[in-house]
Protein backbone atom coordinates (compact mmCIF):
# COMPACT_ATOMS: atom_id res chain seq x y z
CA UNK A 1 0.00 0.00 0.00
CA UNK A 2 2.06 2.72 -1.30
CA UNK A 3 0.87 6.44 0.15
CA UNK A 4 0.79 7.82 -3.34
CA UNK A 5 -2.95 5.91 -3.27
CA UNK A 6 -4.20 7.82 -0.53
CA UNK A 7 -8.01 6.63 -1.48
CA UNK A 8 -7.04 3.06 -1.40
CA UNK A 9 -4.69 2.99 1.82
CA UNK A 10 -7.78 4.98 3.80
CA UNK A 11 -10.29 2.48 2.48
CA UNK A 12 -8.11 -0.54 3.34
CA UNK A 13 -7.46 0.79 6.53
CA UNK A 14 -10.97 1.15 7.55
CA UNK A 15 -11.88 -2.09 5.66
CA UNK A 16 -9.29 -2.92 8.74
CA UNK A 17 -10.91 -1.53 11.34
CA UNK A 18 -14.06 -2.86 10.59
CA UNK A 19 -13.23 -6.30 10.44
CA UNK A 20 -10.66 -6.02 13.52
CA UNK A 21 -12.51 -3.75 16.31
CA UNK A 22 -15.71 -6.13 17.00
CA UNK A 23 -13.02 -9.09 17.59
CA UNK A 24 -11.00 -7.10 19.70
CA UNK A 25 -14.08 -6.14 21.89
CA UNK A 26 -14.88 -10.56 22.08
CA UNK A 27 -11.47 -10.93 23.40
CA UNK A 28 -11.25 -7.90 25.90
CA UNK A 29 -15.09 -9.17 27.30
CA UNK A 30 -13.71 -12.75 27.07
CA UNK A 31 -11.04 -11.88 30.23
CA UNK A 32 -13.86 -9.69 32.14
CA UNK A 33 -14.42 -10.87 36.53
CA UNK A 34 -17.89 -9.68 35.70
CA UNK A 35 -20.91 -12.26 34.65
CA UNK A 36 -22.17 -10.53 31.94
CA UNK A 37 -21.20 -9.45 28.21
CA UNK A 38 -20.33 -6.30 29.00
CA UNK A 39 -17.65 -3.64 27.88
CA UNK A 40 -15.46 -2.25 29.35
CA UNK A 41 -14.90 -5.19 31.02
CA UNK A 42 -15.25 -5.83 35.10
CA UNK A 43 -11.78 -6.23 35.99
CA UNK A 44 -9.50 -9.23 34.47
CA UNK A 45 -10.24 -12.89 35.40
CA UNK A 46 -9.71 -16.07 33.42
CA UNK A 47 -12.99 -17.76 35.12
CA UNK A 48 -14.47 -18.06 32.28
CA UNK A 49 -11.96 -19.89 30.41
CA UNK A 50 -12.50 -21.97 33.19
CA UNK A 51 -16.06 -22.22 32.82
CA UNK A 52 -15.84 -22.71 29.06
CA UNK A 53 -13.49 -25.52 29.24
CA UNK A 54 -15.37 -27.01 31.82
CA UNK A 55 -18.87 -26.90 30.08
CA UNK A 56 -19.57 -30.40 28.43
CA UNK A 57 -21.47 -29.56 25.45
CA UNK A 58 -18.76 -27.29 24.51
CA UNK A 59 -16.28 -29.87 24.72
CA UNK A 60 -18.23 -32.52 23.00
CA UNK A 61 -19.28 -30.32 20.23
CA UNK A 62 -15.86 -29.37 19.70
CA UNK A 63 -14.84 -32.54 19.11
CA UNK A 64 -17.61 -33.10 17.03
CA UNK A 65 -16.13 -30.32 14.92
CA UNK A 66 -13.06 -31.09 14.99
CA UNK A 67 -14.00 -35.20 14.24
CA UNK A 68 -16.12 -33.42 11.11
CA UNK A 69 -13.58 -30.52 9.72
CA UNK A 70 -10.39 -33.47 9.67
CA UNK A 71 -12.58 -36.28 8.30
CA UNK A 72 -14.26 -33.23 5.49
CA UNK A 73 -10.85 -31.91 4.71
CA UNK A 74 -9.09 -35.34 3.93
CA UNK A 75 -12.03 -36.39 1.89
CA UNK A 76 -11.91 -32.86 -0.33
CA UNK A 77 -8.40 -33.68 -0.92
CA UNK A 78 -8.96 -36.88 -2.06
CA UNK A 79 -11.50 -35.97 -4.48
CA UNK A 80 -10.05 -32.49 -5.35
CA UNK A 81 -6.78 -33.36 -6.50
CA UNK A 82 -6.78 -36.07 -8.58
CA UNK A 83 -9.60 -33.54 -10.20
CA UNK A 84 -7.17 -31.18 -10.60
CA UNK A 85 -4.57 -33.07 -11.85
CA UNK A 86 -6.71 -34.23 -14.63
CA UNK A 87 -7.84 -30.75 -15.25
CA UNK A 88 -4.67 -29.08 -14.91
CA UNK A 89 -2.42 -32.08 -17.18
CA UNK A 90 -5.37 -34.61 -18.31
CA UNK A 91 -6.42 -34.61 -21.56
CA UNK A 92 -10.37 -34.04 -20.32
CA UNK A 93 -12.65 -32.91 -22.55
CA UNK A 94 -14.55 -30.00 -21.04
CA UNK A 95 -12.06 -29.08 -18.30
CA UNK A 96 -13.86 -25.81 -17.79
CA UNK A 97 -16.99 -26.97 -17.22
CA UNK A 98 -15.45 -29.47 -15.15
CA UNK A 99 -13.64 -27.12 -13.24
CA UNK A 100 -16.71 -24.72 -12.82
CA UNK A 101 -18.20 -27.13 -11.29
CA UNK A 102 -16.03 -27.83 -8.36
CA UNK A 103 -16.23 -24.25 -8.38
CA UNK A 104 -19.50 -24.03 -7.76
CA UNK A 105 -20.26 -24.88 -4.22
CA UNK A 106 -18.21 -20.79 -3.65
CA UNK A 107 -21.71 -19.45 -5.29
CA UNK A 108 -25.08 -21.86 -4.72
CA UNK A 109 -26.22 -20.52 -1.21
CA UNK A 110 -25.12 -22.90 1.43
CA UNK A 111 -28.92 -23.02 2.52
CA UNK A 112 -29.70 -23.95 -0.34
CA UNK A 113 -27.32 -27.10 -0.64
CA UNK A 114 -28.71 -27.70 3.10
CA UNK A 115 -31.74 -27.98 2.90
CA UNK A 116 -31.07 -30.46 -0.50
CA UNK A 117 -29.24 -32.43 1.23
CA UNK A 118 -31.60 -32.39 4.41
CA UNK A 119 -34.76 -33.44 1.98
CA UNK A 120 -33.26 -35.35 -0.02
CA UNK A 121 -30.64 -37.63 2.25
CA UNK A 122 -32.14 -36.91 6.12
CA UNK A 123 -35.71 -37.38 5.13
CA UNK A 124 -35.81 -39.08 2.09
CA UNK A 125 -32.84 -41.52 2.25
CA UNK A 126 -33.10 -41.66 6.26
CA UNK A 127 -29.46 -40.81 6.71
CA UNK A 128 -27.99 -39.95 10.19
CA UNK A 129 -27.11 -36.53 10.56
CA UNK A 130 -23.05 -37.17 10.60
CA UNK A 131 -22.77 -38.49 6.83
CA UNK A 132 -24.85 -36.10 6.02
CA UNK A 133 -22.73 -32.79 7.53
CA UNK A 134 -20.09 -35.04 5.94
CA UNK A 135 -21.33 -34.94 2.44
CA UNK A 136 -22.24 -30.87 3.09
CA UNK A 137 -18.89 -29.98 4.29
CA UNK A 138 -16.78 -32.27 1.82
CA UNK A 139 -18.61 -30.62 -1.33
CA UNK A 140 -18.28 -27.59 0.64
CA UNK A 141 -14.62 -27.59 0.29
CA UNK A 142 -13.54 -28.77 -2.84
CA UNK A 143 -13.49 -25.49 -4.46
CA UNK A 144 -10.82 -24.40 -1.89
CA UNK A 145 -9.16 -28.55 -2.61
CA UNK A 146 -9.18 -27.90 -6.32
CA UNK A 147 -8.29 -23.91 -6.63
CA UNK A 148 -5.48 -24.32 -4.06
CA UNK A 149 -3.47 -27.23 -5.15
CA UNK A 150 -4.48 -26.15 -9.15
CA UNK A 151 -2.77 -22.99 -8.25
CA UNK A 152 0.91 -24.48 -7.11
CA UNK A 153 0.17 -26.94 -9.69
CA UNK A 154 0.01 -24.14 -12.71
CA UNK A 155 3.29 -22.65 -11.00
CA UNK A 156 5.11 -25.63 -11.56
CA UNK A 157 6.78 -26.27 -14.68
CA UNK A 158 5.19 -28.76 -16.65
CA UNK A 159 8.80 -29.71 -18.63
CA UNK A 160 9.77 -31.11 -14.79
CA UNK A 161 7.30 -34.50 -15.30
CA UNK A 162 8.95 -34.68 -19.13
CA UNK A 163 11.93 -34.34 -17.79
CA UNK A 164 11.75 -36.74 -15.31
CA UNK A 165 10.10 -39.38 -17.85
CA UNK A 166 13.52 -38.89 -20.46
CA UNK A 167 15.01 -39.33 -17.14
CA UNK A 168 14.05 -42.73 -17.36
CA UNK A 169 10.77 -42.58 -14.98
CA UNK A 170 7.98 -44.12 -15.58
CA UNK A 171 4.04 -41.93 -15.66
CA UNK A 172 3.96 -43.41 -12.02
CA UNK A 173 7.37 -43.10 -10.87
CA UNK A 174 7.61 -39.12 -12.21
CA UNK A 175 4.40 -38.00 -10.58
CA UNK A 176 5.54 -39.23 -7.02
CA UNK A 177 9.21 -37.87 -7.10
CA UNK A 178 8.84 -34.80 -8.96
CA UNK A 179 4.75 -33.58 -9.53
CA UNK A 180 3.54 -34.55 -5.65
CA UNK A 181 6.47 -33.20 -3.88
CA UNK A 182 6.23 -29.79 -5.75
CA UNK A 183 2.43 -30.03 -4.59
CA UNK A 184 3.12 -30.78 -0.85
CA UNK A 185 3.00 -27.17 -0.28
CA UNK A 186 -0.25 -26.49 -2.08
CA UNK A 187 -1.95 -29.56 -1.05
CA UNK A 188 -1.37 -28.62 2.60
CA UNK A 189 -2.46 -25.26 2.68
CA UNK A 190 -5.27 -26.22 0.62
CA UNK A 191 -5.91 -28.83 3.65
CA UNK A 192 -5.71 -25.67 6.31
CA UNK A 193 -8.05 -23.66 4.20
CA UNK A 194 -11.01 -26.65 4.32
CA UNK A 195 -10.31 -27.34 7.63
CA UNK A 196 -11.07 -23.70 8.44
CA UNK A 197 -14.02 -23.58 6.65
CA UNK A 198 -15.30 -26.57 8.15
CA UNK A 199 -15.19 -25.73 11.43
CA UNK A 200 -16.30 -22.05 11.27
CA UNK A 201 -19.30 -23.26 8.97
CA UNK A 202 -23.01 -22.61 10.62
CA UNK A 203 -25.58 -22.58 7.83
CA UNK A 204 -24.95 -26.07 7.14
CA UNK A 205 -24.39 -27.45 10.31
CA UNK A 206 -27.44 -25.04 11.70
CA UNK A 207 -29.40 -27.46 9.14
CA UNK A 208 -28.01 -30.83 9.56
CA UNK A 209 -28.09 -30.84 12.81
CA UNK A 210 -29.38 -33.29 15.61
CA UNK A 211 -29.19 -33.74 18.86
CA UNK A 212 -26.10 -36.63 18.71
CA UNK A 213 -23.93 -34.72 16.67
CA UNK A 214 -23.98 -30.63 16.86
CA UNK A 215 -20.83 -28.60 15.64
CA UNK A 216 -19.62 -26.15 17.90
CA UNK A 217 -20.69 -22.62 16.19
CA UNK A 218 -24.21 -23.90 16.28
CA UNK A 219 -24.35 -25.44 20.02
CA UNK A 220 -22.47 -21.81 20.63
CA UNK A 221 -25.58 -19.99 19.00
CA UNK A 222 -28.07 -22.39 20.71
CA UNK A 223 -26.33 -21.07 24.14
CA UNK A 224 -26.54 -17.40 23.01
CA UNK A 225 -29.70 -17.40 22.78
CA UNK A 226 -30.49 -18.58 26.13
CA UNK A 227 -28.06 -17.07 28.12
CA UNK A 228 -25.92 -13.56 27.67
CA UNK A 229 -22.25 -14.36 30.06
CA UNK A 230 -18.81 -14.27 29.03
CA UNK A 231 -18.51 -17.67 28.37
CA UNK A 232 -19.57 -17.40 24.69
CA UNK A 233 -16.59 -14.79 24.21
CA UNK A 234 -13.95 -17.18 25.84
CA UNK A 235 -14.64 -19.74 23.79
CA UNK A 236 -14.56 -17.40 20.71
CA UNK A 237 -11.22 -16.05 21.67
CA UNK A 238 -9.83 -19.69 22.27
CA UNK A 239 -11.24 -20.73 18.77
CA UNK A 240 -9.64 -17.40 17.10
CA UNK A 241 -6.05 -17.97 18.87
CA UNK A 242 -6.53 -21.50 16.98
CA UNK A 243 -7.31 -20.03 13.70
CA UNK A 244 -4.56 -17.50 14.11
CA UNK A 245 -2.10 -20.00 14.28
CA UNK A 246 -3.17 -22.12 11.52
CA UNK A 247 -3.42 -18.79 9.38
CA UNK A 248 0.24 -18.23 10.60
CA UNK A 249 1.12 -21.92 9.69
CA UNK A 250 -0.47 -21.58 6.29
CA UNK A 251 1.31 -18.28 5.52
CA UNK A 252 4.59 -19.56 6.42
CA UNK A 253 4.50 -22.83 4.30
CA UNK A 254 2.85 -21.68 1.16
CA UNK A 255 1.86 -17.56 1.81
CA UNK A 256 -1.41 -15.97 1.23
CA UNK A 257 -0.96 -14.04 -1.73
CA UNK A 258 0.01 -17.23 -3.24
CA UNK A 259 -2.68 -18.88 -2.58
CA UNK A 260 -5.36 -16.06 -3.37
CA UNK A 261 -3.14 -15.18 -6.07
CA UNK A 262 -4.49 -18.60 -7.50
CA UNK A 263 -7.40 -17.97 -6.99
CA UNK A 264 -7.73 -14.69 -8.63
CA UNK A 265 -6.20 -16.00 -11.28
CA UNK B 1 29.35 -43.02 -40.92
CA UNK B 2 26.48 -44.87 -38.93
CA UNK B 3 23.40 -43.26 -38.29
CA UNK B 4 22.39 -42.91 -34.66
CA UNK B 5 18.33 -41.86 -35.49
CA UNK B 6 15.93 -41.45 -38.27
CA UNK B 7 12.45 -39.80 -39.36
CA UNK B 8 11.08 -41.76 -42.24
CA UNK B 9 8.13 -40.07 -43.99
CA UNK B 10 7.23 -38.09 -40.57
CA UNK B 11 4.09 -36.45 -39.93
CA UNK B 12 2.41 -34.65 -37.09
CA UNK B 13 -0.48 -33.10 -37.34
CA UNK B 14 -2.30 -30.74 -34.36
CA UNK B 15 -6.00 -30.44 -35.42
CA UNK B 16 -5.80 -28.98 -38.54
CA UNK B 17 -2.10 -27.58 -38.43
CA UNK B 18 0.19 -29.95 -39.44
CA UNK B 19 3.63 -29.33 -37.60
CA UNK B 20 5.60 -31.71 -39.31
CA UNK B 21 5.20 -32.38 -43.05
CA UNK B 22 6.54 -36.29 -44.42
CA UNK B 23 10.47 -35.22 -43.35
CA UNK B 24 12.70 -38.28 -43.52
CA UNK B 25 16.10 -37.14 -42.04
CA UNK B 26 19.09 -38.97 -40.88
CA UNK B 27 21.14 -38.12 -37.98
CA UNK B 28 24.72 -39.08 -37.69
CA UNK B 29 26.75 -40.73 -35.19
CA UNK B 30 28.65 -38.96 -33.14
CA UNK B 31 27.96 -35.45 -34.67
CA UNK B 32 26.21 -32.38 -33.59
CA UNK B 33 23.15 -31.55 -35.89
CA UNK B 34 21.51 -28.39 -35.45
CA UNK B 35 17.67 -28.19 -36.72
CA UNK B 36 17.08 -24.65 -37.54
CA UNK B 37 14.76 -22.00 -38.70
CA UNK B 38 12.24 -19.89 -37.50
CA UNK B 39 9.56 -20.39 -35.01
CA UNK B 40 6.52 -22.30 -36.27
CA UNK B 41 8.93 -24.44 -38.72
CA UNK B 42 8.86 -27.65 -36.82
CA UNK B 43 12.11 -27.99 -35.81
CA UNK B 44 11.08 -28.64 -32.10
CA UNK B 45 8.01 -30.73 -32.82
CA UNK B 46 10.68 -33.25 -34.32
CA UNK B 47 12.97 -33.00 -31.47
CA UNK B 48 9.96 -33.69 -28.94
CA UNK B 49 9.09 -36.65 -31.57
CA UNK B 50 12.35 -37.86 -31.37
CA UNK B 51 12.21 -37.84 -27.55
CA UNK B 52 9.22 -39.50 -27.25
CA UNK B 53 7.14 -36.48 -26.19
CA UNK B 54 4.97 -36.32 -28.70
CA UNK B 55 4.07 -39.51 -31.18
CA UNK B 56 3.79 -39.02 -34.95
CA UNK B 57 0.37 -38.84 -36.89
CA UNK B 58 2.04 -41.03 -39.77
CA UNK B 59 5.84 -42.20 -40.11
CA UNK B 60 8.52 -43.83 -38.27
CA UNK B 61 11.28 -42.91 -35.77
CA UNK B 62 14.03 -45.08 -35.59
CA UNK B 63 16.74 -45.22 -33.17
CA UNK B 64 19.71 -46.50 -33.66
CA UNK B 65 18.56 -48.89 -36.15
CA UNK B 66 15.47 -50.02 -34.13
CA UNK B 67 11.57 -48.73 -34.41
CA UNK B 68 11.23 -46.43 -31.28
CA UNK B 69 8.10 -44.43 -32.85
CA UNK B 70 6.01 -45.68 -29.80
CA UNK B 71 8.46 -46.13 -27.49
CA UNK B 72 7.93 -43.78 -24.77
CA UNK B 73 10.46 -41.17 -23.35
CA UNK B 74 11.76 -43.18 -20.55
CA UNK B 75 12.78 -46.20 -22.41
CA UNK B 76 14.32 -44.38 -25.00
CA UNK B 77 17.28 -43.86 -23.16
CA UNK B 78 17.90 -39.78 -24.23
CA UNK B 79 19.31 -36.92 -22.45
CA UNK B 80 17.62 -34.15 -23.11
CA UNK B 81 17.95 -30.67 -21.99
CA UNK B 82 14.90 -28.08 -21.95
CA UNK B 83 14.86 -24.72 -22.79
CA UNK B 84 13.51 -23.68 -19.32
CA UNK B 85 15.87 -26.45 -17.92
CA UNK B 86 13.40 -28.14 -16.18
CA UNK B 87 15.94 -28.81 -13.11
CA UNK B 88 14.02 -30.13 -10.04
CA UNK B 89 13.74 -27.45 -7.81
CA UNK B 90 13.09 -29.53 -4.82
CA UNK B 91 16.08 -31.57 -5.10
CA UNK B 92 20.32 -30.53 -5.22
CA UNK B 93 22.29 -30.36 -7.97
CA UNK B 94 23.67 -33.63 -7.65
CA UNK B 95 20.30 -35.45 -6.63
CA UNK B 96 19.03 -33.80 -10.00
CA UNK B 97 22.20 -35.06 -11.75
CA UNK B 98 22.39 -38.06 -9.81
CA UNK B 99 17.97 -38.88 -10.55
CA UNK B 100 17.95 -40.68 -13.90
CA UNK B 101 21.06 -43.09 -12.21
CA UNK B 102 19.01 -43.89 -9.43
CA UNK B 103 16.23 -45.06 -11.58
CA UNK B 104 18.78 -47.04 -13.26
CA UNK B 105 19.50 -48.61 -9.80
CA UNK B 106 23.37 -47.54 -10.52
CA UNK B 107 24.98 -47.89 -6.57
CA UNK B 108 25.40 -45.50 -4.25
CA UNK B 109 29.01 -45.31 -4.62
CA UNK B 110 29.08 -45.55 -8.31
CA UNK B 111 26.62 -43.15 -8.45
CA UNK B 112 28.38 -40.73 -6.35
CA UNK B 113 31.28 -41.01 -9.07
CA UNK B 114 29.29 -40.63 -11.89
CA UNK B 115 27.61 -37.50 -10.49
CA UNK B 116 30.90 -35.98 -9.51
CA UNK B 117 32.31 -36.78 -12.85
CA UNK B 118 29.44 -35.29 -14.92
CA UNK B 119 29.88 -32.20 -12.66
CA UNK B 120 32.95 -32.01 -13.35
CA UNK B 121 32.61 -32.17 -17.31
CA UNK B 122 30.58 -28.70 -16.81
CA UNK B 123 32.62 -27.39 -14.69
CA UNK B 124 30.23 -27.41 -11.47
CA UNK B 125 31.87 -29.81 -8.99
CA UNK B 126 31.62 -27.50 -6.11
CA UNK B 127 28.04 -26.82 -6.63
CA UNK B 128 26.56 -30.11 -6.18
CA UNK B 129 25.42 -29.54 -2.73
CA UNK B 130 23.12 -26.00 -3.79
CA UNK B 131 19.55 -25.80 -4.83
CA UNK B 132 19.23 -25.53 -8.42
CA UNK B 133 17.29 -21.69 -7.41
CA UNK B 134 20.35 -20.92 -5.93
CA UNK B 135 21.94 -20.91 -8.99
CA UNK B 136 22.87 -18.36 -12.40
CA UNK B 137 21.13 -19.16 -15.35
CA UNK B 138 24.19 -20.03 -16.79
CA UNK B 139 24.92 -22.55 -13.92
CA UNK B 140 21.28 -23.99 -14.05
CA UNK B 141 22.06 -24.94 -17.89
CA UNK B 142 25.24 -26.70 -17.53
CA UNK B 143 23.44 -28.76 -14.73
CA UNK B 144 20.98 -29.76 -17.01
CA UNK B 145 23.27 -30.78 -19.51
CA UNK B 146 24.84 -32.45 -16.76
CA UNK B 147 21.70 -34.53 -15.96
CA UNK B 148 21.55 -35.18 -18.90
CA UNK B 149 24.93 -36.46 -19.86
CA UNK B 150 24.78 -38.54 -16.47
CA UNK B 151 23.17 -41.17 -17.83
CA UNK B 152 25.00 -42.16 -21.09
CA UNK B 153 22.65 -41.22 -23.25
CA UNK B 154 22.55 -42.38 -27.08
CA UNK B 155 21.60 -39.03 -28.17
CA UNK B 156 21.78 -35.88 -26.34
CA UNK B 157 18.50 -33.49 -27.25
CA UNK B 158 19.10 -29.83 -26.49
CA UNK B 159 16.15 -27.83 -27.16
CA UNK B 160 17.19 -24.22 -27.93
CA UNK B 161 19.67 -24.55 -24.87
CA UNK B 162 20.94 -21.15 -25.29
CA UNK B 163 18.21 -18.96 -25.84
CA UNK B 164 17.56 -17.94 -22.02
CA UNK B 165 21.26 -16.77 -21.43
CA UNK B 166 22.48 -13.24 -22.21
CA UNK B 167 24.76 -12.64 -25.46
CA UNK B 168 27.98 -12.82 -23.95
CA UNK B 169 27.66 -16.41 -21.92
CA UNK B 170 25.95 -17.47 -25.16
CA UNK B 171 28.92 -17.32 -27.57
CA UNK B 172 30.77 -18.97 -24.27
CA UNK B 173 28.32 -22.01 -24.02
CA UNK B 174 28.65 -22.76 -27.46
CA UNK B 175 32.29 -23.11 -27.48
CA UNK B 176 31.82 -25.26 -24.00
CA UNK B 177 28.63 -27.54 -25.56
CA UNK B 178 31.33 -27.98 -28.49
CA UNK B 179 34.19 -28.97 -26.40
CA UNK B 180 31.61 -31.40 -24.14
CA UNK B 181 30.34 -32.75 -27.21
CA UNK B 182 34.00 -33.62 -28.12
CA UNK B 183 34.82 -34.90 -25.29
CA UNK B 184 32.08 -37.85 -25.03
CA UNK B 185 31.77 -38.35 -28.51
CA UNK B 186 28.10 -37.98 -28.09
CA UNK B 187 25.65 -37.62 -30.99
CA UNK B 188 23.64 -34.49 -30.48
CA UNK B 189 20.86 -33.02 -31.83
CA UNK B 190 20.60 -29.09 -31.00
CA UNK B 191 17.40 -27.17 -32.12
CA UNK B 192 17.89 -23.38 -32.14
CA UNK B 193 16.30 -20.41 -34.66
CA UNK B 194 19.85 -18.32 -34.63
CA UNK B 195 21.69 -19.00 -37.68
CA UNK B 196 25.03 -17.48 -35.77
CA UNK B 197 24.87 -20.52 -33.81
CA UNK B 198 23.75 -23.29 -36.08
CA UNK B 199 26.80 -21.98 -38.45
CA UNK B 200 29.12 -22.07 -35.47
CA UNK B 201 28.30 -25.26 -33.87
CA UNK B 202 26.93 -27.83 -36.16
CA UNK B 203 28.84 -30.52 -37.87
CA UNK B 204 25.61 -30.83 -40.10
CA UNK B 205 22.91 -28.37 -40.28
CA UNK B 206 19.09 -28.98 -41.38
CA UNK B 207 17.17 -25.81 -41.87
CA UNK B 208 13.27 -26.42 -41.72
CA UNK B 209 10.63 -23.86 -42.69
CA UNK B 210 6.69 -25.02 -42.16
CA UNK B 211 7.28 -28.22 -41.10
CA UNK B 212 9.49 -29.26 -44.20
CA UNK B 213 13.31 -29.63 -44.81
CA UNK B 214 14.52 -26.66 -46.25
CA UNK B 215 18.45 -27.68 -46.77
CA UNK B 216 20.29 -30.15 -45.10
CA UNK B 217 24.27 -30.43 -45.07
CA UNK B 218 27.52 -28.86 -43.30
CA UNK B 219 27.41 -25.28 -42.41
CA UNK B 220 29.86 -23.96 -45.11
CA UNK B 221 28.05 -25.69 -48.01
CA UNK B 222 24.76 -24.79 -46.84
CA UNK B 223 26.38 -21.39 -46.04
CA UNK B 224 28.13 -20.64 -49.66
CA UNK B 225 25.20 -22.33 -51.89
CA UNK B 226 21.88 -21.86 -50.57
CA UNK B 227 19.25 -23.65 -52.32
CA UNK B 228 16.75 -21.02 -52.04
CA UNK B 229 15.76 -17.90 -51.24
CA UNK B 230 14.38 -18.84 -47.97
CA UNK B 231 17.30 -20.60 -46.61
CA UNK B 232 19.49 -17.13 -48.41
CA UNK B 233 17.31 -14.91 -46.37
CA UNK B 234 17.35 -16.94 -43.31
CA UNK B 235 21.58 -16.88 -43.44
CA UNK B 236 21.51 -13.14 -43.88
CA UNK B 237 21.99 -12.80 -47.72
CA UNK B 238 19.98 -9.96 -48.36
CA UNK B 239 20.60 -8.56 -51.86
CA UNK B 240 17.85 -10.33 -54.34
CA UNK B 241 17.80 -9.57 -58.14
CA UNK B 242 15.62 -10.40 -60.62
CA UNK B 243 16.23 -11.60 -64.23
CA UNK B 244 14.49 -11.34 -67.09
CA UNK B 245 13.99 -14.87 -66.84
CA UNK B 246 12.55 -14.83 -63.55
CA UNK B 247 14.87 -16.01 -62.05
CA UNK B 248 16.97 -14.73 -58.93
CA UNK B 249 20.35 -14.14 -57.74
CA UNK B 250 21.73 -13.42 -54.84
CA UNK B 251 24.69 -12.04 -53.63
CA UNK B 252 26.24 -11.38 -50.23
CA UNK B 253 26.63 -7.11 -49.03
CA UNK B 254 30.41 -7.54 -48.32
CA UNK B 255 30.55 -9.07 -51.74
CA UNK B 256 29.51 -6.22 -53.91
CA UNK B 257 31.50 -3.36 -55.00
CA UNK B 258 31.27 0.12 -55.45
CA UNK B 259 32.75 2.51 -58.37
CA UNK B 260 34.62 -0.35 -59.33
CA UNK B 261 35.05 -0.84 -63.57
CA UNK B 262 32.96 -3.82 -64.09
CA UNK B 263 34.02 -6.92 -64.55
CA UNK B 264 33.95 -9.19 -67.88
CA UNK B 265 31.55 -11.37 -66.23
CA UNK B 266 29.01 -11.04 -63.73
CA UNK B 267 27.09 -7.91 -61.80
CA UNK B 268 26.83 -4.34 -63.04
CA UNK B 269 23.95 -2.34 -62.12
CA UNK B 270 23.88 1.80 -61.78
CA UNK B 271 22.27 2.89 -58.51
CA UNK B 272 21.22 5.57 -55.67
CA UNK B 273 22.26 5.74 -52.25
CA UNK B 274 19.67 6.00 -50.33
CA UNK B 275 21.27 5.49 -46.92
CA UNK B 276 24.97 4.97 -45.09
CA UNK B 277 25.43 3.27 -42.14
CA UNK B 278 28.57 3.85 -40.99
CA UNK B 279 29.78 1.05 -37.86
CA UNK B 280 32.85 1.53 -37.28
CA UNK B 281 35.25 -1.03 -39.35
CA UNK B 282 32.46 -1.01 -42.60
CA UNK B 283 29.57 1.12 -43.83
CA UNK B 284 26.40 -0.54 -44.55
CA UNK B 285 25.41 1.02 -48.19
CA UNK B 286 22.06 1.11 -49.19
CA UNK B 287 21.34 1.40 -52.75
CA UNK B 288 18.23 1.89 -54.97
CA UNK B 289 18.30 0.19 -58.66
CA UNK B 290 16.52 -1.54 -61.14
CA UNK B 291 16.73 -5.09 -62.34
CA UNK B 292 16.51 -6.77 -65.72
CA UNK B 293 13.25 -7.47 -64.89
CA UNK B 294 12.37 -3.84 -64.34
CA UNK B 295 11.51 -4.09 -61.04
CA UNK B 296 12.99 -1.48 -58.15
CA UNK B 297 15.28 -3.22 -56.03
CA UNK B 298 16.97 -2.39 -52.57
CA UNK B 299 20.90 -3.37 -52.61
CA UNK B 300 23.01 -3.35 -49.11
CA UNK B 301 26.60 -3.25 -49.99
CA UNK B 302 29.04 -3.65 -47.05
CA UNK B 303 31.75 -1.32 -47.86
CA UNK B 304 35.22 -1.34 -45.73
CA UNK B 305 37.34 1.34 -48.52
CA UNK B 306 37.21 4.30 -46.51
CA UNK B 307 38.31 5.63 -49.83
CA UNK B 308 35.07 4.86 -51.25
CA UNK B 309 32.86 8.15 -52.13
CA UNK B 310 29.02 6.97 -50.93
CA UNK B 311 26.91 9.90 -49.38
CA UNK B 312 22.73 9.23 -49.95
CA UNK B 313 21.65 11.16 -53.66
CA UNK B 314 25.24 9.84 -55.32
CA UNK B 315 24.82 7.65 -58.54
CA UNK B 316 27.04 4.98 -58.17
CA UNK B 317 28.04 1.92 -60.44
CA UNK B 318 28.29 -1.47 -58.17
CA UNK B 319 29.20 -4.86 -59.43
CA UNK B 320 30.30 -8.48 -57.88
CA UNK B 321 32.49 -10.75 -59.66
CA UNK B 322 30.52 -13.56 -61.47
CA UNK B 323 31.93 -16.16 -58.72
CA UNK B 324 29.97 -14.41 -56.04
CA UNK B 325 26.60 -14.86 -57.52
CA UNK B 326 24.32 -17.28 -56.76
CA UNK B 327 21.26 -18.22 -58.71
CA UNK B 328 18.64 -19.51 -56.69
CA UNK B 329 15.59 -21.68 -56.62
CA UNK B 330 12.11 -20.01 -57.04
Amino acid sequence: MKTSRPVAASLAVAGYIVMIVPILFVVATAFTGGSTLRFPPEGFSLRWFEAALAYDPFIDALLSSLQLALLATVLALVIGVPVTLAIHRGRLPGKGLVEGLFLSPLIVPELVVGLALYQQLMIGLRLDNFPVLLIGHTVLMLPYAVRVTGASLALADPGLEEAARGLGASPVRAFFTVTLPLLRPGIFSAGLLSFVTSFNNVPLSLLLQSRDFRTLPVTMLDYVQQSYDPMVAATSTIILAGTVVIAVIAERTVGFARIFGGINR
Amino acid sequence: MTTAAEFVGVTQRFGDFTAVDDIDLAIPSGQLTTLLGPSGCGKTTSLRMLAGYTQPTSGRILIAGADATRTPPERRGLGMVFQSYALFPHMTVAENVGYGLKLRKVAGAERRRRVEESLDLVGLGHLAASRPKKLSGGQQQRVALARAIAIRPTLLLLDEPLSNLDARLRVQMRAEIRRIQAETGLTVVLVTHDQDEALEMSDRMVLMRDGRVMQEGAPSEVFTAPANRFVAEFLGYENFIGAADGSVTTVRPEHLTIGRPAPETGLSLEGVVVDVAYRGVDRLVSLETADAAGETVRLVADVRDEAVPARPGDRVTVTAPASRLIRLAA
